[in-house]
């Protein structure tokens, strides 16, 4: 018994040490990746990409089940995009709220026949309309398959060389396409795949499309995640792409050369993270293939989304994002410590299923192994509260480390309340919100055996009806 | 082991604390900074536009000096012309572009890129030399806004090392490429002459560039360039050609239909639509119906502009998706 | 008996275009009136009736085309004079102004000075 508890505790305590560690230096490759970044955006010339008959045009693919209190104003916010050429084709997945009728009605919608390409196989699409009024606008209806297949029907139907590929309840930001494209503008050859940033929208009074004022979430627990999301995007995420090692380009925002995702057969259906997986996919094909590429984060360019407020629904959705991360792993496991795969196998890929799978596991198992070591006198009381005082004060580092570099750059809060409220939270995530996101991560396990594979159901207050009146 | 902990939550401790502290005072330092600048930039607008109209300003003071000039930086952005030469004189005169050509030599890669991005923005002709050398700086941000700036001052002379520059990927191919239209005419000596290099890249970024730039007398070259032996160069060619409306062209581009490559085909069936002309009709109804989607889509869509009758009539009797769609879209806007 | 210097409309969200359309129209003898959208630009010539609008086509709320559109739908503003002074250089974007009704599309980057002698000319027409 003492041996199996001595190994516990050393196994909890590296496995502490080591990710901490690997937090504090990403914070730190994060903020020189973001301040090389704002001082690039100075000289970047995207006037000019703009005016240029040589940026080429984008596929806006945007799949949609049951969005039709959001819909409407989303595509709003996407015809005004600041971008040269683009076309949206959005997808009914079979929604059963009348999304397709709020759909017909919002943008003058006309009947047409559309050939399709089908190199990927999808369920059959019932119909396809154009917009009147809007001639890049495309709507294509079809019986529901859900994201991944609504996602290969809409990569059918593009016309473009690249496709964009967002969420339906998603408000870009006018200059947003511009920005996740750049690196494709400046790179054509080189760069495959980029991802931007996701920023939350509850509380944001949105306008015409637009996000016109940036606010904080009444719900406490929407605050919580605006300050999970700068740790996990603005520090994560721009951690990884500078180590050439990004393994997530969220779906609610991500740019993707087309003949690459046609190349590695579209999204994936059978799995829940087709988002994770159509990216670890499309780095495997290119190493195995030996070409040089990048997929990059852009941390400048925004996706505002909706997310859940109420403790429900956020459980189902992380429990479904860690599962799709375990189905990922799995259906990847070749790539875990292969030297072909570079800084993939060796670190990022390991990391993922060490720190982020397993994680949440070793990170349960702590507090009552710790506590049955003090209740039997192993541990000593001073060394556990000291113990504890450090891990909290780490944690509430790191995020108000991930905070402040949010407001030495992007400054995105103007309201000096707001950034008080930030950092009170910063300090509040550490304590129990975290823990029940492992709680919810482990329950993923149970799901994965179980080979659930629905997505749960959604609710969706849509990001038009709580704010501002007009919406025609 | 307890005085481990003790320092290590010091330290953490102090470190939250100063990150607070810092995000503090960098704010209120900010907010100050920011309501003095928009109350300067306030009080000196109506100069910026006086200057911006070509009349003659008095001085300002050393520190609304740095003001202005941002202000007139701004302005640069948005005007041609007259304007813009005015706007030149006063950064000559005033320092602006002798201050950003001597940051084209600071050892911060920043530094020096933001002085090539400025000096486009200035429109002083004094800096194309300096602005040439930094094509060939170490950091590619910077040769990135020297290109920037070079097709923003339409500097003739830097034709060459530009279309040197689009090809390889020691610039940033969208920035090059816009500066090269940029230069306009100037350009397209050295663009006519990389049609005929070894190497398919260059051949393929000079036709595209001159299907922007070119003349109708370009057109045989383009042709030319419809048999290459690269597929990439063949495309681009028939893209050209289809930019430059070339109807003399018209019946090589028509025999670029039945090229092997499917990108060929669909390039050509574009062309076409943009070039007109009854004859490539009935070819393009024959690609319409073919298996290859990118193909038979431009040629679908071509026939919309070419023949919008045989259109009609195919989309009677099932010619196929393409041409279906065809039908439908055009329907929609008339 | 109020001067009869015709009246400008100038439409964009962008502050340092407004201001810059603004003066050099000014300095030219026009009067001018300002809206920040596409909203705004709509209200604004139908209530003041000017003598020409320069509209940006990338506004907030309703672009310009559709506000061009619409003041043609109108008796009282169809024959109003419309110049899109835009970013959108594209030959397509030209295109689509003249189609929604503008009578000329002037690119940005711009030239004042050609600006004012456009709207000189249109209005020395009338």
């Amino acid at each position: 018994m003492t041996l199996a508890l001595q190994v516990t505790a050393v196994v909890a305590l590296l496995y502490f040490a080591v990710l901490n560690a690997i937090y504090l230096v990403f914070t730190g490759i994060a903020w020189r990746g973001v301040t090389h970044h704002l001082r690039a955006r100075a000289y970047a010339g995207e006037n000019e990409a703009f005016a240029s008959p040589l940026t080429p045009p984008i596929s806006i693919l945007l799949p949609a089940y049951n969005e039709a209190t959001g819909i409407v104003e989303s595509i709003r916010s996407l015809l005004t995009l600041r971008y040269p050429e683009i076309e949206i084709v959005v997808v009914n997945d079979g929604s059963t709220d009348g999304t397709m009728g709020s759909l017909v009605e919002a943008f003058d919608l006309v009947r047409i026949r559309k050939a399709l390409r089908e190199a990927v196989p999808t369920k059959p699409v019932r119909a396809a309309y154009v917009s009147r009024r809007h001639p890049e606008l495309l709507v294509l209806d079809k019986e529901n398959g859900g994201k991944a297949d609504a996602l290969n029907t809409g990569l059918s139907a593009a016309q473009y060389p690249y496709v964009c590929a967002i969420d339906a309840d998603a408000i870009l930001e006018e200059d947003a396409l511009m920005r996740v494209a750049k690196p494709m503008l400046d790179d054509p050859s080189l760069v495959a795949a980029t991802g931007g940033i996701v920023r939350i929208a509850n509380g944001c009074r949105v306008d015409h499309g637009r996000v016109v004022e940036v606010g904080l979430p009444r719900s406490p627990l929407a605050t919580l995640q605006v300050v999970e999301y700068f740790r996990a995007f603005l520090v994560g995420r721009m951690g990884w792409s500078s180590l050439r090692s990004l393994l997530i380009i969220s779906g609610a925002f991500g740019l993707f050369r087309r003949s690459l995702v046609e190349a590695v057969g579209g999204w994936r259906t059978e799995t829940v993270g087709e988002d994770i997986e159509l990216v670890v996919r499309l780095h495997r094909y290119l190493r195995d293939r030996g070409e040089e590429y990048r997929i990059d984060f852009v941390p400048d360019p925004v996706c505002w989304t909706e997310v859940p407020e109420d403790l429900r629904t956020l459980g189902r959705q992380r429990r479904r994002w860690q599962r799709g991360l375990g189905e990922t792993v799995w259906r990847h496991r070749g790539v875990f410590l292969r030297p072909r795969y570079g800084v993939i196998g060796f670190f990022g890929f390991p990391y993922f299923v060490i720190f982020e799978l397993f994680g949440p596991l070793i990170q349960i198992v702590g507090p009552p192994v710790t506590i049955y070591a003090y209740a039997t006198g192993r541990l000593s009381l001073p060394f556990l509260i000291g113990f504890l005082v450090v891990s909290l004060l780490l944690g509430v580092l790191l995020s108000v480390a991930a905070l402040a570099l949010e407001e030495f750059s992007f400054r995105r809060h103007p309201s000096t309340r707001d950034v008080v409220r930030l950092l009170v939270f910063s300090v509040a995530e550490n304590i129990g919100y975290r823990q029940l996101n492992d709680v919810w991560r482990l329950l993923a396990f149970v799901d994965l055996a179980r080979r659930r594979r629905t997505w749960g159901a959604q609710q969706r207050r849509g990001i038009g009806a709580r704010n501002s009146a007009s919406s025609g | 082991m307890q005085q481990l902990f003790a320092w290590s939550s010091v330290a953490l401790g102090g470190g939250s604390v100063t990150f607070v502290g810092l995000l503090v005072f960098r704010r209120i330092r900010l907010y100050r900074l920011e309501v003095e600048r928009q109350e300067a930039e306030r009080r000196l607008e109506p100069l910026a536009l006086a200057l911006v109209n070509g009349e003659e300003i008095e001085a300002v003071d050393a520190r609304d000096a740095g003001v202005l000039a941002g202000l007139l930086s701004r302005y640069a952005r948005q005007v041609t012309g007259d304007s813009s030469s005015a706007l030149a004189g006063y950064f000559e005169r005033s320092g602006g572009v002798e201050r950003e050509v001597a940051a084209l030599g600071d050892r911060r890669a920043w530094r020096r890129a933001a002085a090539a991005y400025l000096l486009g923005d200035m429109g002083s002709e004094w800096a194309v030399g300096a602005l040439r050398d930094a094509l060939c700086d170490g950091s590619r941000d910077v040769r990135t806004a020297a290109a920037r700036s070079l097709g923003r001052l339409r500097a003739s002379a830097a034709a060459e090392e530009l279309v040197g520059v689009f090809v390889t990927a020691e610039v940033a191919h969208g920035v090059a490429g816009q500066a090269l239209l940029g230069l306009g005419s100037a350009a397209l000596p050295a663009l006519r002459g990389l049609t005929g290099s070894d190497d398919p890249r260059l051949r393929e970024a000079a036709v595209e560039l001159l299907g922007l730039l070119g003349e109708a007398a370009d057109s045989p070259l383009l042709v030319a360039r419809l048999r290459d032996s690269a597929a990439e160069v063949r495309a681009s060619a028939a893209r050209a050609l289809g930019r430059l409306a070339a109807e003399d062209a018209a019946a090589a581009v028509r025999a670029a239909l039945d090229d092997r490559i499917p990108f060929v085909r669909a390039a050509a069936a574009r062309a076409l639509g943009e070039i007109g002309g009854r004859d490539a009709a009935p070819a393009l109804l024959a690609l319409a119906r073919s298996d290859h989607y990118d193909a038979a889509q431009a040629a679908a869509r071509a026939l919309v502009r070419v023949d919008p009758t045989l259109l009609a009539a195919a989309g009677h009797e099932g010619f196929g998706p393409h041409v279906s769609e065809a039908v439908d879209r055009a329907a929609i806007r008339s | 008996m109020p001067e009869d210097r015709p009246l400008v409309l100038v439409a964009d969200d962008d502050d340092d275009i407004r201001s810059l359309v603004i003066f050099r129209l000014e300095r030219s003898g026009y009067r001018t009136v300002v809206a920040r959208d596409g909203d705004e630009a709509l209200a604004v010539a139908l209530e003041r009736r000017p003598d020409l609008a320069v509209l940006d086509v990338m506004m907030p709320k309703l672009d310009g085309y559709e506000v061009t559109r619409r003041l043609r739908r109108e008796d009282a503003t169809r024959a109003m004079p419309v110049i899109l002074l835009t970013a959108r250089v594209q030959d397509a974007d030209v295109a689509r102004g003249f189609e929604s009704g503008a009578d000329d599309y002037i690119r940005k980057p711009f030239s004042p000075q050609e600006l004012c002698a456009r709207v000189q000319a249109i209005l020395g027409r009338r």
